[in-house]
């Protein structure tokens, strides 16, 4: 009975602090890119996204009908976001531990392009307007 | 002659029929034992004189009490301790949330430097064993050892996991940095594996709770005849399984370790790519150590029920997030995890 209350105050402590600790986590995070990480250069739309425990923006809003490359910047990412998957397009990439890997993906319609890494939890999407 | 039918509490494998078929055949007045593991029980034909059954029942469970087995004549209603879910659950899901939690607070960013010395790399596995990989091979081994566990095999398989971990992280490190290609796994490789991965754990894990029978005969161990071979005992199963997988956890799906080969790759030279791995695979040692041994240390007390009922939920956890992780990247679901 005394193990029943213990575990479950443990189990609560857990739950509060993973909200607590989720929250704080979250906000900076979707602050270090700026909303502005899609730019146009002579025709070409360019979006960053930064690949490093993550991917930063989670969510970028881009322009439909225009050439597109995904621009992905490394630095001493080992960890899963290092490999990038887009199952709706058949790509899988492996980025460099350290630098910048540009990825072609054409032209693209208005939709929602869905990314992640190679094993599946990190997750970023690409709206296309 | 006469043939009477028993009940066996504890049969769960396939070596368990040879075994207790040959434990009872070397009883002087048993002619024929024949055990079933469907329904867990043991036919004998033998000369019984004019024992009652239930002496039968208790003179033979003393040949077998030491492999676990007791015989009764009339089937024992499993006890199956719901209680201990109400421990068991809390626990499971307390582990759940600290894993969550661990992802959150982003640890995988410690890792600052781009250059990978020795010691980057045995704190990259650190950091490694307490990432999402931690699914992957801590839940395999949290399966693969709560269930040599619960058949009293406690120390043996765990350390022969871990000496093949560690064996085959060298090597292979040192192939890969002499060879200069890396084995990486494509997608579909990584989607196979992950499914095949999320099965197998799905079932341990569901034998671990010990409430559903049904799935004991999905449970992945040796077909019987191979068990012949090995002498009625299942020691390959406990000594070559854990030592293989132990080396497969160089293969298996989990984003740092790829990332170390395919820095290994750089290296050049055996050496240095074999102690490289070798580092990172030391780095990750404590935390699948301390998974692999809880097992043991806590099976003899009362509250083996509630730790293996906690490991299978655990482990049916992993097991389901690893399933849908395979999905996620073929892109049949769209994410779901956001770590």
């Amino acid at each position: 009975m005394k193990l029943t209350i213990v575990s479950i105050i443990i189990s609560v402590g857990l739950i509060g602090g993973a909200i607590v600790l989720s929250r704080g986590a979250l906000v900076p995070n979707g602050n270090i890119v700026p909303e502005n990480n899609v730019s146009i250069v002579n025709g070409k739309q360019i979006i960053q996204i930064q690949a490093r425990g993550g991917y930063q923006p989670r969510r970028s809003t881009a322009k439909a009908g225009l050439p597109t490359i995904l621009r992905f910047s490394t630095s001493g990412t080992f960890d899963c976001s290092s490999f990038v998957r887009i199952p709706s397009l058949g790509m899988s990439k492996s980025l460099p531990q350290t630098g910048s890997t540009d990825i072609d993906i054409g032209v693209n319609q208005v939709g929602v392009l869905q990314g992640m890494c190679g094993m599946g939890m990190y997750p970023f999407e690409i709206n296309f307007q | 002659m006469k043939t009477y039918t028993f009940h066996v509490q504890g049969m769960h494998c396939h070596a368990c029929i040879l075994l207790t078929e040959s434990e009872l055949e070397e009883v002087s007045y048993v002619t024929k034992a024949k055990s079933s593991l469907s329904n867990h029980t043991v036919e004998i034909l033998g000369e019984f004189g004019d024992k009652s059954q239930d002496m039968i029942a208790e003179e033979l469970s003393q040949v077998l009490i030491k492999h676990g087995y007791s015989l009764s004549v009339e089937r024992e209603e499993k006890i199956k301790n719901w209680s201990d879910f109400k421990i068991a659950i809390p626990i499971a899901l307390g582990f759940a949330v600290l894993f969550v939690v661990l992802q959150k607070i982003g640890l995988v960013n410690l890792v600052g430097t781009n250059s990978v010395s020795y010691g980057t790399a045995f704190v990259i596995g650190i950091i490694a064993s307490l990432s999402t990989c931690m699914a992957v091979v801590g839940g395999l081994l949290l399966s693969m050892s709560a269930t040599f566990a619960r058949e009293g095999d406690k120390v043996k398989p765990q350390i022969l996991f871990h000496v093949g971990r560690i064996i085959s992280f060298f090597i292979l490190g040192g192939v890969i940095g002499a060879l200069g290609s890396a084995f990486t796994l494509n997608t579909s490789a990584t989607f196979i594996l992950g499914i095949i991965i999320g099965l197998v754990m799905l079932v341990l894990g569901i034998n671990l709770l010990d409430t559903f029978h049904w799935a004991k005969k999905f449970q992945p161990s040796m077909p019987k005849f191979i068990a012949k071979y090995a002498h009625g005992v299942s020691k390959l199963n406990h000594a070559l399984t854990p030592f293989l997988v132990g080396i497969a956890t160089f293969f298996l799906p989990c984003g740092f370790t790829q990332s170390m080969q395919l820095y290994t790759l750089t290296t050049g030279s055996f050496i240095k790519g074999g102690l490289t791995m070798l580092a990172f695979a030391l780095g990750t040692l404590p935390i699948l150590a301390l998974i692999s041994f809880s097992s043991f240390s806590i099976k003899n007390s009362s509250k083996a029920g509630i730790f293996f009922k906690t490991a299978g939920l655990v482990v049916i956890m992993f097991a389901i997030f690893n399933i849908l992780n395979s999905l996620v990247i073929v892109g049949v679901i769209p994410p779901l995890f956001n770590f």
